[in-house]
């Protein structure tokens, strides 16, 4: 009898569409479609796809609680032995899709699952709570990237013990698993050290833990005469949300005009942020943007002035990388500005 | 400085009346060894008997608990003797001229020293496949003290027993023609320039652990705790310039065997003349008291800037607070603008989960590891133990109910000797 | 042998009590375990006293040994950052290793105490042996 499995792609693989057909809702499809072929061959007979699910990435994005719900829904009733998701590659919404999805079944059902994507795709992030293969950055990968996931797929159906991210194709995951290497510590050591010396590429046996610090900037003798920035992660938005940022895993920054705002009040801004109770947020937006408290201390001359815009986004489930890419365009803005110094709260 | 080694490949070691080697065989009589063992007024005072022992690869046998390992080997040709400052006290500078090596046999000094030990062989089974010495031919020495011996007199004379023993079976290969010989040779700083004007200056700086009773290791006789970071030619450790006084943990720590055996420096020697000018080494000790590993760790890099290195490898001995020193060693070359690859290994705890090493830095970006040392092993029972299995509740990486009734073992790789080696000495490591 | 003056011995060893008291100031704390002496020595750090030897010496592992020395300062010198991260990670590795649950004889408390009394002093300098002799050891 062979393992039954269910494959999740997007628009494009399922030769949907591009771009253009990204908001489609999740289908459901019997049998294999697009890269679950290439499964199915490296698998020989011994698993095979009993239905695809087709989904859009914007809709995934937009849409998430109903699509993982759908998901969800269609996965328990096939009730498969293993949940493939992609592989996304280099596609950000679609790896985000695939690894929260997957993420979603293994929680929710307790089925084994994989999914594949390039090192630095922001559903990358998830490595540390399911399986992801790492793959090449374009779909030009798929040659290599199916049948590495299809040979672990086939050992996690199967229920046996894994060896270490290296020995089978998964991201390491920060469980460290002993395995025999061909040549001794020492001849790698000192392979490693040519490569190094050489300028050229080496992988190290051992990431030290990344703390990620960061420099702390000068301290301001004299706040007086500021110009300060403010930005949140906090999700506080124009009322109504007008650019539609995600209340979780957002997609995008806003930058809004607070020029003539002596405190924001609850008609005309709002919280688009899930990941916390808004009420209260919504009742008064300053809690998380402290515009009023800022005002006062303009007319104090504790502050310069209270630069116009603010830039806001939603910091729930939103990937590192992304967060990072947000910030480092908007900080260029508020240099060209003339911000020189920024408060930056968080929820 | 250049040395030849001789191998004479051993294929099998057998107990008889005469001591010698004929056709890749050796013969050892016992009471020869133990007579020159005994020889010497410290092992005549502490050491009350010795048992002697074969315990060959393949066998169900299980060696237990185990002090240290060491190769037979003896000097033909040269100045100084097999283990300088040892041996009949003599402390003339080795690493030159010719010396035998009984290749594929070891010594292995077994019994307790403290009433914790450390420290096991298989020689068969899945154990096996962690320790290099389950593929040796070893001849095992139990030892057993005089009652009352003080622990450090008794771990002293234990530790020179052991050497004696292997100098003493060393010197049965004397007259044999070896059936490899294999020079090494580095240059003086002159010399190397001028012969190897653009391969990058490569060094080792090899730590050494040196803190206390059982953590101890010996420079040409000296307790490299009183050290300070100092060079030495890599052929000097061939003949037992460095010597192991440690038995903590059993998988990190460095046996004789493994000083003998550097694989560092074999492995640079490796390249040495091709891709890389190989300097020397550069020994350091693994100090408790802060400012030592400070200033041990400044002096390395002093003298690796002294001698123009390009890059060194830095290979870590010891559990714990040696971490620091590695690091240390690690930043400060690298922020001279030496390049380093270190080599360690990880505690990351029974489900690897945990973090690996006790001190970080984003510039130790080469790492090689020689695996997770808490990863759990079921080691089923032998037919055969040679010493005692009192203690394997009681070892690195024991528990309680670690020994079962049917005398197989369960705890934690650590308690393999040389497990996790970290001179890159196995083949095994983590991701 | 180190100078005395100006630090002292954090400890829950009663071998180091008896044969290091006559020489340097010695906090005895017998009733503290292992991860009690780290706990209150990274206390001390915090506080801004200076610390002289490694929290984790020797090789025997924190789940295997119940004796634990440190060296401390005694004047409030001002908290530096790199002692509080060594105390800080002494803690978590002590953390990784699972209690063993054996039950010692009196003679591997006695080698506990040996180990970590000797490997205090190397620390120090002292002479571990003659120590010993003078204790009638």
């Amino acid at each position: 009898m062979a393992y039954r499995v269910v494959h999740y792609i997007n628009q494009f693989f399922a030769n949907v569409g591009g771009e253009e057909m990204a908001h489609i809702a999740p289908e459901l499809r019997e049998g294999k479609v697009g890269p679950g072929m290439a499964f199915e061959t490296a698998w020989k007979g011994e698993a095979v796809i009993v239905n695809t699910i087709v989904c859009g990435d914007s809709y995934f994005a937009e849409h998430e609680k109903e699509a993982k719900e759908q998901v969800i829904a269609w996965v328990k009733e096939i009730n498969p032995d293993m949940f493939i998701a992609g592989p996304a590659f280099n596609a950000g919404r679609y790896g985000y899709a695939c690894a929260n999805i997957a993420l979603e079944v293994k929680t929710q059902l307790g089925i084994p699952v994989l999914t594949g994507m390039y090192e630095e795709n922001p559903g990358a992030d998830l490595k540390d709570k399911i399986l992801i293969t790492p793959t090449a950055n374009s779909a030009a990968g798929m040659r290599k990237a199916a049948p590495t996931m299809a040979k672990l797929a086939l050992k996690l159906m199967k229920g046996e013990a894994l060896g270490a991210s290296c020995e089978e194709g998964y991201m390491p995951n920060g469980i460290r698993v002993n395995f025999f290497e061909k040549e001794r510590g020492a001849k790698r050591a000192v392979k490693m050290l040519l490569n190094k010396i050489n300028g050229k590429a080496f992988t190290t046996e051992f990431p030290m833990p990344n703390f990620d610090r960061v420099e702390p900037g000068k301290a301001i003798p004299d706040m007086s005469k500021v110009l300060l920035g403010l930005a949140t992660s906090g999700g506080i938005v124009p009322k109504g949300n007008p650019d539609h940022i995600e209340a979780s895993s957002a997609s995008h920054y806003g930058e809004y005009d607070i020029e003539g705002w002596d405190r924001l009040t609850p008609e005309g801004w709002e919280t688009a942020h899930g990941g916390y109770d808004p009420v209260y947020a919504n009742e008064d937006p300053n809690r998380v943007l402290p515009v009023d408290v800022l005002r006062q201390m303009e007319r104090e001359h504790k502050i310069g002035k209270l630069h116009r815009y603010f830039y806001t986004t939603v910091g729930n489930g939103t990937a590192v990388a992304s967060s990072r890419k947000f910030a480092e365009e908007y900080a260029q803005k508020m240099l060209k500005a003339g911000v020189q110094a920024c408060i930056m709260t968080s929820t | 400085m250049k040395l030849e080694l001789g191998f004479i490949k051993i294929n099998d070691v057998q107990f008889s009346n005469e001591c010698a080697v004929k056709d890749g065989i050796l013969y050892v009589n016992p009471e020869e060894v133990k007579e020159y063992v005994y020889d010497y007024d410290d092992v005549k005072q502490f050491v009350k008997s010795i048992s002697f022992d074969i315990a060959k690869p393949g066998e169900s046998v299980r060696i237990t608990p185990v002090k240290d390992v060491i190769e037979p080997r003896c000097k033909v040709e040269g100045p100084g003797v097999i283990f300088p400052g040892v041996m009949n006290h003599k402390v003339d500078t080795v690493g030159s001229g010719r010396t035998h090596v009984l290749k594929g046999a070891a010594v292995v000094t077994a019994g307790k020293i403290v009433g914790f030990q450390e420290g096991l062989i298989d020689m068969t089974g899945p154990g096996a496949q962690y320790t290099p010495f389950s593929k040796t031919l070893n001849i095992v020495m139990v030892c057993e003290p005089v009652e009352g011996t003080k622990q450090h007199d008794y771990e002293r004379a234990v530790r020179f027993a052991g050497l004696r023993a292997a100098g003493f079976i060393g010197q049965i290969g004397k007259n044999v023609e070896p059936d490899e010989i294999k020079t090494y040779e580095t240059l003086g700083i002159k010399e190397g320039i001028e012969k190897y004007p653009n391969l990058p200056r490569v060094g080792y700086v090899h730590m050494l652990q040196t803190q206390g009773l059982l953590h101890d290791t010996y420079v040409y006789g000296v307790d490299a705790k009183r050290i300070v970071a100092t060079l030495i030619n890599p052929t000097e450790t061939m003949d037992g310039a460095i010597l192991s006084g440690n038995c903590v943990s059993a998988c990190d720590k460095n046996t004789t065997y493994h000083h003998l055996n550097n694989p560092v420096v074999a492995e640079l020697f490796e390249e040495h003349g091709k891709t890389i000018n190989y300097v020397c080494n550069i020994i350091t000790n693994e100090n408790v008291y802060l400012a030592d590993k400070q200033r041990g760790s400044d002096w390395a890099a002093k003298l690796a800037k002294l001698l123009d290195l390009d890059a060194v490898i830095v290979s870590e001995e010891g559990f714990g607070n040696p971490d620091a020193d590695l690091i240390m060693n690690c930043t400060k070359q690298e922020k001279q603008g030496i390049k380093t690859v270190l080599v360690t290994d990880e505690y990351a705890g029974q489900d690897g989960k945990s973090q690996g090493l006790a001190d970080s830095d984003p510039l130790a970006d080469a790492v090689v590891s020689g695996g997770n040392a808490n990863m759990p092993v079921v080691l089923p029972p032998m037919d055969k133990i040679i010493g005692m299995t009192d203690y394997v509740d009681v070892c690195s990486g024991g528990h309680a109910g670690s020994l079962r009734p049917d005398g197989s073992i369960e705890a934690e790789l650590q308690i393999i000797t040389g497990a996790t080696n970290e001179m890159g000495f196995n083949c095994m490591s983590a991701r | 042998m180190k100078s005395p003056n100006r630090i002292r011995i954090v400890t829950n060893n009663p071998l180091v009590k008896q044969i290091l008291s006559d020489w340097y100031t010695v906090e005895y704390y017998e009733d503290a375990t292992y991860r009690d002496i780290l706990v209150k020595v990274r206390d001390m750090v915090y506080n801004g006293y200076e610390l002289f030897t490694h929290p984790m010496a020797g090789s025997v592992k924190p789940n295997e040994t119940m004796y634990k020395s440190i060296v401390v300062g005694t004047d409030q010198k001002g908290t530096d950052i790199d002692h509080c991260k060594l105390m800080m990670n002494a803690l978590i590795t002590c953390d990784k290793f699972k209690p063993t649950g054996v039950q010692y004889s009196d003679y591997h408390y006695k080698d506990f105490q040996l180990i970590d009394y000797t490997l205090l002093c190397g620390a120090l300098d002292f002479d571990a042996i003659a120590g010993l002799s003078k204790a009638n050891m």
